[in-house]
């Protein structure tokens, strides 16, 4: 349950990383599986998708660090770089113990996809250092960081590729690279990173942007499927950074959250609940553990269960499941969390006539908000919470409406119409930039 | 660009008529005149007549039956004072060093007038596209690219479609260099297709640039658009899109041309139910709900407002004298000859010059230019509301200096141009 623990966990990276961890060798054999689909529907020729099958470049590095006590040893640094048809590569900076390069190569195509769909002018990437960062010292932490980036030099830069926060890194590690890049570059390179400090070319609403995304997707899922009263019930599964967020924005929206969960806590109340006497809760003790809230304790199970309107899991990977997706009684899914569906529920909430808003469109704020990042730095003007959220809402809108747009063409579900849009803008970008030698 | 529509003359034309037909001679003609009214001495002209750098490239190209043939290819780059030089690339078989140094200067002042921050270039290469496959094609286009890459670059040379070139040539340069800096350089060049980081807007550009010359020209007249009527020669990209467009602003369209022929209906055309027409058919001349006409017979209809958006000298010292229009919009580059404007502007009809009149093309390439820059898009209506303050304050300031210099427009056009890139030139000095 550690990973539970961390996706819930306020403060850590805002996008934990998706790997759908389905019933296939490998992620990345698993992950162009539904991509293969995608293609095959979109009857794009086989020869011109088959580059998309290959990340476009992986490096691997030998990272030699100085440790504390003045030993040497060396950790192993990645990066896969899989597609840049749109645009630089984009994608996640991890430091994790069980790095693991095929998880990597899965993350990296699901970035260019995710790209892609939100249609920010962008490849996926993704990579990491294999250090388990809670066993080492900060000290040891920047060299190792630090080394990775100049070893890593010629394929990094604001168009060349650009990193982002994941799992086990923070916006300290993202001003190491930062400055690392710029040192040996001689300028300013802030658009090589996100997830930057404020004060170092950060963007306003980093934190917020993967709920206020969702925010967007929700309304306008309830407009297409057809709000069924005034004030919908909803569950959210997860109060950390992005249930958590989300749960203050449709509660102030005027929403009826009907019940909410953490790892350690789940509450229920059909009248609908408290919002922000328990966020407050949870900002003082960590977790709703201990709330005071008079509101009926119930199972993390019992809220996916249970009758609602709206059912928005925002926590673990693979909530819902093959042995309780035959329980859900939501009327519509909304995927906050990555991967909360597993492939079997999947089909089986699809032969139910749930729908369900994919992952890859429902969570997209945050790529959003790193492109936006990136732009700033580009411009050097940091833009205003206004600005950002009337621009965020539009990418958000634009894809959502392109997306019901292929769904309706093609009679497939959202998640297949999200995948094949995505697999068209970046096959038609490769096709237009045609081969060079 | 608009340059797009227009197409190098075809017949050779007899000797006693080629000084009126030359571009080179059309475009120093137009200088000269700009610069005596401002005084230039004979120093600053040299360095404005005079292209700042040429390029000449042998591009080999294997061909798909497997022979190797070299084509000829050029840029020109005419002056770099106000920004990295910006121009189209043509691909044609009467490409000629001459025109492409005309052509360079030319958007020089174009740039100018409209107060974006480019320099003029220009570039082609000589082959005939009708021959070649999309393959060699792709290979012309990207050896051409790598040759002259050393002067290309999003600060540099920023090229443009042109005759014979289009989105997919953009996007070969753009993959090439990008390739090449080992990087996404987008910038590098425009035109380029909406998913590649080209601009919303730029299709309609040019025409709607056209549109708002007239709307703004017309104020001289003291006409109303919807008494206002308009005669289009062209139906592309600048004539089709701008007489549409107009439409919609209320204007009557009484005439519209493609190369086959001219349709006319004195009541007024429905544009739309046109365009529909154009697209399904790909010709308008065999529209059936209008009168047939000559494009020749086309351009000298009783009218308001005369647009040659499609080819260069159309209105020459031949048919000047039979031209009705009170006001000429030029959507086309050059298409009127310097004779025939001199006897249009003593007769006292206005005409917008093509520098500015049809400079909505190059503007949104600026535009795309600056969203590549920062890598944010901006929405179509963001484009066209730019483009509209662009235009309408270039062509405020073109009937001020015309006011000012007691010249007409297009003397006007190309004195604020010119004074332009030399008030930048004696603000930088000369680089020793």
């Amino acid at each position: 349950m550690t990973k539970e623990v961390e996706a819930l966990k306020p403060g850590l990276a805002r996008s934990i990383a998706p790997t759908p961890a389905l019933d296939e060798e490998t992620p990345f054999a698993t992950m162009m599986s539904l991509y293969d689909e995608a293609a095959a529907k979109l009857g794009i020729d086989p020869s011109n998708y088959a580059i998309l099958r290959k990340p476009d470049r992986e490096v691997a590095v030998a990272l030699p660090v100085k440790l504390d006590d003045g030993t040497w040893t060396v950790f192993d640094g990645y990066r896969v770089q899989h597609n840049q048809g749109l645009g630089p590569f984009t994608g996640p900076f991890r430091v994790s113990g069980d790095l693991k390069i095929d998880e990597l190569r899965a993350l990296a195509a699901w970035m260019t996809w995710k790209c892609a769909l939100i249609n920010v002018p962008f490849g996926g990437a993704a990579g990491g250092i294999r250090i388990e960062p809670r066993k080492r010292s900060r000290g040891e932490l920047e060299r190792a960081v630090r080394r990775y980036t100049a070893s890593l030099l010629d394929v990094l830069g604001p168009e060349k590729d650009i990193l982002t926060p994941d799992i086990g890194t923070d916006e300290n590690m993202m001003a190491w690279i930062m400055d690392t890049v710029s040192t040996h570059e001689r300028t300013t390179a802030s658009a090589v990173v996100t997830g930057k400090p404020m004060a170092l070319g950060g963007s306003r609403l980093s934190a917020e942007a993967v709920a206020l995304g969702l925010r967007t997707i929700l309304r306008l899922a309830l407009e297409r499927f057809g709000a069924p009263a005034t004030r919908p019930r909803i569950h959210l599964q997860g109060l950390g950074v992005v249930g958590g967020t989300l749960a203050g924005l449709l509660d102030a929206d005027g929403m009826k959250i009907v019940a909410v969960s953490d790892v350690t806590t789940a509450l229920y109340d059909e009248r609908g609940l408290d919002v922000p006497a328990l966020l407050d809760w949870v900002r003082e003790h960590g977790s709703l553990e201990g709330t005071p809230s008079s509101a009926e304790r119930i199972s993390n199970e019992d809220l996916l269960r249970r009758p609602c309107d709206v059912l928005i899991p925002c926590a673990v990977p693979n909530a819902i499941h093959s042995h309780n997706a035959r329980e859900i009684q939501a009327k519509l899914v909304v995927e906050g969390a990555h991967g909360p569906v597993s492939a079997r529920a999947d089909r089986i909430l699809d032969e139910r006539g749930i729908p369900i808003v994919p992952d890859i469109l429902a969570n997209a704020g945050g790529v959003v908000l790193d492109y936006f990042e990136w732009v700033q730095n580009r411009q050097g003007l940091s833009w205003l919470e206004e600005v950002i959220e009337k621009r965020l809402g539009r990418f958000m809108t634009e894809a959502w409406q392109a997306v019901l747009e292929l769904q309706s063409r093609h009679a497939v579900r959202l998640r297949m119409a999200a995948n094949m849009l995505a697999v068209e803008r970046v096959a038609r970008a490769d096709q237009m930039r045609g081969i060079y030698a | 660009m608009s340059q797009s529509t227009a197409v190098a003359p075809g017949a050779p034309v007899p000797e006693a008529q080629q000084d009126e037909f030359n571009p080179f001679l059309a475009m120093a003609e137009r200088f000269d005149t700009a610069a005596d009214h401002l005084g230039l001495d004979a120093g600053v002209r040299d360095v404005l007549r005079t292209p700042d750098r040429e390029l000449t490239v042998a591009i080999p190209v294997l061909m798909d039956d497997g022979s190797l043939r070299v084509f000829k290819g050029y840029r020109v780059q005419h002056n770099f004072m106000r920004g990295p030089c910006k121009g189209g690339i043509r691909f044609a078989p009467d490409v000629h060093l001459d025109e492409v140094r005309a052509l360079a200067a030319w958007m020089t002042w174009k740039c100018s007038v409209v107060n974006l921050p480019f320099g003029g270039a220009k570039g082609g290469v000589i082959c005939n596209p009708q021959e070649l496959s999309m393959g060699e094609l792709e290979r012309i286009t990207r050896r051409y690219t790598a040759s002259i890459l050393d002067l290309l670059g999003p600060d540099r040379d920023v090229p443009a479609p042109d005759i014979n070139t289009n989105e997919q040539t953009m996007a070969w340069i753009m993959d090439t260099y990008s390739m090449h800096v080992r990087r996404t350089s987008t910038a590098v060049v425009t035109g380029k297709p909406l998913n590649l980081g080209g601009s919303r807007g730029r299709r309609e550009a040019t025409g709607r640039g056209v549109m708002i010359s007239c709307r703004e020209a017309l104020k001289m007249i003291g006409l109303r658009p919807d008494e206002t009527r308009v005669v289009v020669q062209g139906a592309g990209n600048v004539g089709g899109i701008g007489a549409l467009l107009m439409h919609r602003e209320g204007y009557k369209i009484l005439s519209l041309s493609d190369v086959y022929g001219a349709i006319h209906d004195p009541k007024g055309l429905d544009m739309p139910d046109v365009i529909a027409w154009q697209q399904k058919h790909k010709r308008i001349d065999n529209y059936p709900k209008a009168q047939k006409l000559s494009v020749a017979e086309q351009i000298e209809l009783e009218c308001d407002v005369l647009i040659p958006a499609a080819t260069e000298n159309q209105i020459t010292s031949k048919n000047v004298d039979r031209i009705k229009a009170r006001l000429i919009v030029e959507g086309a580059n050059g298409p009127s000859t310097a004779p025939a404007d001199k006897k249009l502007e003593a007769r006292g009809v206005i005409s917008v010059p093509d520098i500015l009149a049809n400079a909505g093309g190059v503007t949104v390439s600026y535009f795309e230019w600056v969203q590549d820059r920062m890598g944010y898009f901006w929405t179509e209506e963001v484009v066209n509301s730019r483009l509209e303050q662009t235009m309408v304050s270039a062509i405020e300031e073109v009937k001020a200096t015309a006011k000012k210099y007691s010249v007409s427009l297009r003397t006007a056009a190309y004195i604020l141009a010119i004074d332009r890139v030399v008030t930048v030139y004696r603000l930088r000095g000369v680089f020793a």
